[in-house]
């Protein structure tokens, strides 16, 4: 067998997805082999890519156009090691959630949705292809909408509902874009696009795509499904489609961005205002929000814009070091997201709910999951030295050098705000004084609070170790013009 | 004026209408048919892309990409029309 | 006679788009339906006269045929099961009608601008495709398309349709028995006239998808609805000790064509590249399956909740996972 590690990464979660399925009574098991495999598939990916620059595979062994080759690059491993890393700890955290036989058919579902969730995210890191990206997303589409309504209450329905129809409608515009990128230069393969001379169709196909991709990974105005989907869904699924399906869309947006680049200066920054919008609004409604898990996903709202911020001060200094700081703030946000939302799901457990201003009445102290809470906090607040910190930095600095001041304001307020609303939850955390029952003995601590934890200290952790990151996305280009 | 061009509007149009139900249709049913209407509409155009005046054979990869989509869209509208029959036996539960 | 086909293209691209707006528009929701499935005939018409007789073949039997008994189905779940304090839909104020009528004619007139300056006719893949048909294994270039030069593609249109169905029995779990459809003794009579025949047309239609149009997916629909009148008529009714089969049967096709995609490198090969001299028979392997796979699958979608015990379907009338 002369099997490379690109097909693997795709085809390691497709079989594992279906053996869950057709066995569901070992699921757990097969669900958890599998994702070592996938590990192992993306780390022997990594040393190729770290050896040789990007490396890719022309399936059938028909190059593009006429086929598909699979390739990845520095980034595409990047995003690789991100879903991998996250899904692996998120996965041992489901063990412990759906333990117990009332939870036996979620545990029976959870394990081939999310199998093939991570098909469809892996294949969307390696595509090279529009066509095969439409059909990428309906994959991620589906299966998150799965793991969305598994709870099967009525808020979760409708939130997975609402999701259905913004995720349907954002492939269908993509879609349509892209068979305008077909009427006009008659390919659908990275390469081509890079040939492409600017015309009224591709820039028509252009705005369809980047529209359709904005919808999917919900940047203020188009994020009205977001919030109730993320905080209305079990807690790994919560930790899943927020750390890690919007990133899909915007890794789409980023790679699509540099091989169409927007035609103009102002659509940039329209894109930049957008992404202020969301800095603004969601951080205002993550001030007002009653549960815990709500506010959760506003943040999510929250950091989105700030990424599209990242992406829009490009300006003088150029793309490459606007992707850059993107891409840290992506991998900042997916590990500290997922930290967040398990370790609330968590604290939901233990103390029965996730009403925040109820959240200093309980004397039940779930601590472990308090501090993983509040060690995710400082990486999406961005204090040093977490990989957030890094994050925004390197897009305060570029944006400050391109004398974007604007930017830097939007940032320094956002940043204000997230102190503010996670504050109104780290207050109830630490205030005793309110609670009439004697604090109890019970710690509410468990075995399930351990993959949060890790998730948390690598969000901070990673910060050290922000210079061979960078070096590593760099590897093969991703920011060039060579796909 | 060829099929491509009236076709190739009509599909356009299609997907506008589609598009525009999908947005402001309050019937839960009626905005999977809109979406639908996209897709239909994303698939004229595709299909228009391929077309060659007779007698050259059209070209067969963007028929390949709709069948393709056909598929995927009847995947996502039975998972849509599962939600929606879901959701309005625990509704009318609610209301009993 | 050129002037004749133009002024049956403007007429039915007039129909079509009128169709789609009376969809849209309609009150009663079976009337949109049946609108809907004209519309989907009308433009399969179209796509004929596109010269794209394959697709539109897909389009009339899955997006409009399975489309619409699902969409039916789904009709008579939501007025089988009525609702007491269902919220009557608020009249559309004229202005907004007019100003939604509006949007829609811009953006249809600026993507129609940006479509009329494309260079419509090439350059596609019409030389490369046909230049690679003699080691493609089929004879259709659809079909090598398809299940060559962009298998990658079509193996994960598959996994679409697994998530589906895998989403869809997660979704209806413990949902009562109540509102399956049965439509009656005449039914039956027909369903038993029509079946045999439907299976040979679906077999027919998969043989010849290598050389004509035809294949994997419209065979799959057409078999779908042999599966689709046997849950109508009753004839099949699924048990919870059917299950294994079933998950075997929606993963076939979806394993069978990853495993051959797969297990090709063995010979030094890329994933996907097929042995020249088996080609033909691998393809016709993956596409049977595929097929088998397909059909099942719909029909599944139809019936939509997963066949549970029956001890827990007499303990309650649904919702009881709702914990």
């Amino acid at each position: 067998m002369t099997l490379d590690p690109l097909t693997l990464v795709v085809f390691a979660p497709l079989f594992g997805a279906m053996a869950a399925f057709v066995a569901p009574r070992a699921a757990a098991a097969i669900g958890l082999a599998t994702m070592a495999l996938t590990g192992a598939a993306v780390a022997w990916l990594a040393t190729e890519v770290h050896a040789a620059g990007a490396v890719r595979t022309p399936l059938g062994g028909w190059e593009p156009p006429l086929g598909i080759a699979l390739r990845a690059d520095g980034l595409s491993v990047a995003m690789l090691v991100l879903t991998t890393g996250v899904g692996l700890l998120v996965s041992l955290g489901a063990l412990d959630s759906f333990k117990g036989t009332a939870n036996a058919r979620l545990q029976q579902y959870f394990w081939p949705l999310w199998l093939l969730l991570l098909t469809g995210m892996n294949g969307v890191y390696l595509s090279t292809d529009i066509f095969n990206l439409y059909v990428m997303i309906e994959v991620i589409a589906l299966a998150a909408v799965g793991l969305t309504v598994l709870s099967g209450t009525r808020a979760a329905l409708r939130a997975g509902l609402e999701y259905m129809y913004a995720s349907i409608l954002g492939a269908l515009l993509f879609l349509l874009g892209v068979g305008f990128v077909y009427l006009q230069i008659g390919q659908l393969d990275f390469a081509g696009l890079i040939g492409a001379e600017p015309s009224a169709a591709m820039s028509t196909a252009l705005a369809l795509m980047v529209v359709g991709l904005l919808l999917k990974t919900a940047l203020f105005p188009l994020h009205f499904w977001l919030p109730s989907a993320h905080a209305n869904a079990t807690a790994p699924a919560s930790a899943l489609l927020s750390g890690l399906v919007v990133k899909a869309a915007l890794y789409i947006f980023l790679r699509l961005t540099t091989y169409m680049p927007l035609p103009d200066e102002i659509l940039v920054a329209l894109i930049g205002a957008l992404g202020a919008g969301a800095v603004l609004w969601g951080g205002v409604q993550a001030l007002r929000a009653e549960r815990l898990k709500m506010l959760v996903a506003w943040s999510t709202v929250v950091q989105i814009g700030l990424i599209f911020i990242a992406f829009a001060r490009a300006g003088q200094v150029g793309l490459t070091e606007s992707w850059k700081a993107a891409a840290l703030l992506i991998l900042a946000h997916g590990a500290a997201k997922a930290a967040m939302f398990l370790s609330a799901g968590r604290i939901k457990d233990e103390i029965g709910h996730d009403i925040i201003r109820d959240l200093d009445r309980t004397p039940v102290r779930p601590t472990l999951a308090q501090f993983t809470f509040a060690l995710a906090a400082i990486s999406l607040i961005g204090l040093p030295p977490s990989l957030g910190f890094i994050g925004k930095w390197s897009l305060m600095e570029g944006a400050m050098a391109a004398g974007y001041w604007h930017w830097v304001a939007v940032t320094m307020v956002g940043t204000l705000m997230s102190v503010g609303y996670f504050s109104r939850v780290m207050a109830g955390f630490l205030r005793f004084d309110r609670v009439r029952a004697p604090v109890a003995e019970h710690q509410g601590w468990a075995l399930a609070d351990l993959p949060p934890l890790v998730l948390a200290l690598g969000a901070i952790g990673l910060g050290l170790a922000a210079a061979p990151i960078l070096s590593f996305i760099e590897l093969g280009y991703p920011f060039g013009m060579t796909p | 004026m060829t099929p491509d061009l009236i076709y190739g509007v009509t599909g356009i149009a299609v997907f506008a209408i589609g598009l525009v139900g999908a947005i402001v249709a309050q019937n839960r049913l009626r905005r999977v048919l809109a979406l639908k209407l996209c897709s239909v509409g994303a698939g004229f155009v595709l299909i228009v892309a391929a077309w060659r005046s007779p007698p050259d054979a059209p070209d067969p990869v963007p028929h390949a990409l709709v069948i393709t989509g056909i598929v995927v869209m009847v995947s996502a509208t039975a998972v849509a029309l599962a939600l929606i029959r879901r959701l309005h036996s625990l509704e009318a539960e609610d209301d009993a | 006679m050129i002037d004749t086909m133009v002024i049956f293209d403007l007429l039915l691209a007039v129909a079509v788009v009128a169709l789609a707006v009376a969809s849209m528009t309609t009150r009663d929701m079976f009337a949109a339906i049946v609108l809907f499935v004209v519309f989907g005939l009308l433009s399969a018409l179209a796509w004929v006269r596109l010269s794209a007789p394959d697709v539109a073949l897909a389009e009339a039997a899955i997006g409009t045929g399975v489309t619409g008994a699902l969409l039916l189905r789904t009709l008579h779940h939501v007025q089988t099961v009525e609702r007491k304090a269902a919220p009557e839909p608020l009249p559309v104020p004229m202005g907004v009608q007019i100003a939604n009528a509006a949007f829609c004619g811009l953006l249809t007139l600026g993507l129609a601008a940006a479509f009329a300056g494309a260079p419509r006719g090439g350059p596609g893949f019409d030389l490369l495709v046909a230049d690679a048909m003699s080691i493609s294994g089929v004879d259709h270039p659809v079909t090598a398309v398809l299940l060559n030069f962009r298998a990658y593609d079509t193996l994960m249109e598959v996994v679409v349709l697994l998530a589906a169905v895998i989403a869809v029995w997660q979704i209806e779990r413990g949902l009562s028995d109540a509102p399956a459809p049965a439509l009656g003794e005449v039914w039956q009579g027909f369903a038993r006239l029509t079946l045999p025949a439907i299976v040979v047309v679906g077999t027919y239609l998969l043989w010849v998808g290598s050389s004509a149009p035809g294949g994997a997916f419209q065979g799959g629909a057409v078999l779908a609805a042999v599966g689709l009148l046997l849950l109508l008529s009753r004839l099949y009714v699924p048990r919870p000790s059917h299950r294994g089969a079933a998950r075997v049967a929606f993963v076939l096709g979806t394993g069978a064509f990853a495993a051959v995609a797969l297990l090709v490198t063995g010979g030094g090969r890329m994933p996907f590249e097929y042995p020249l001299e088996h080609a033909k028979t691998l393809i016709l392997l993956i596409e049977g399956l595929v097929t088998i796979s397909i059909a099942v699958t719909l029909a599944a979608l139809f019936h939509g909740r997963e066949p549970v015990a029956l001890p827990e379907r007499a303990a309650g009338t649904g919702g009881r996972d709702d914990a």
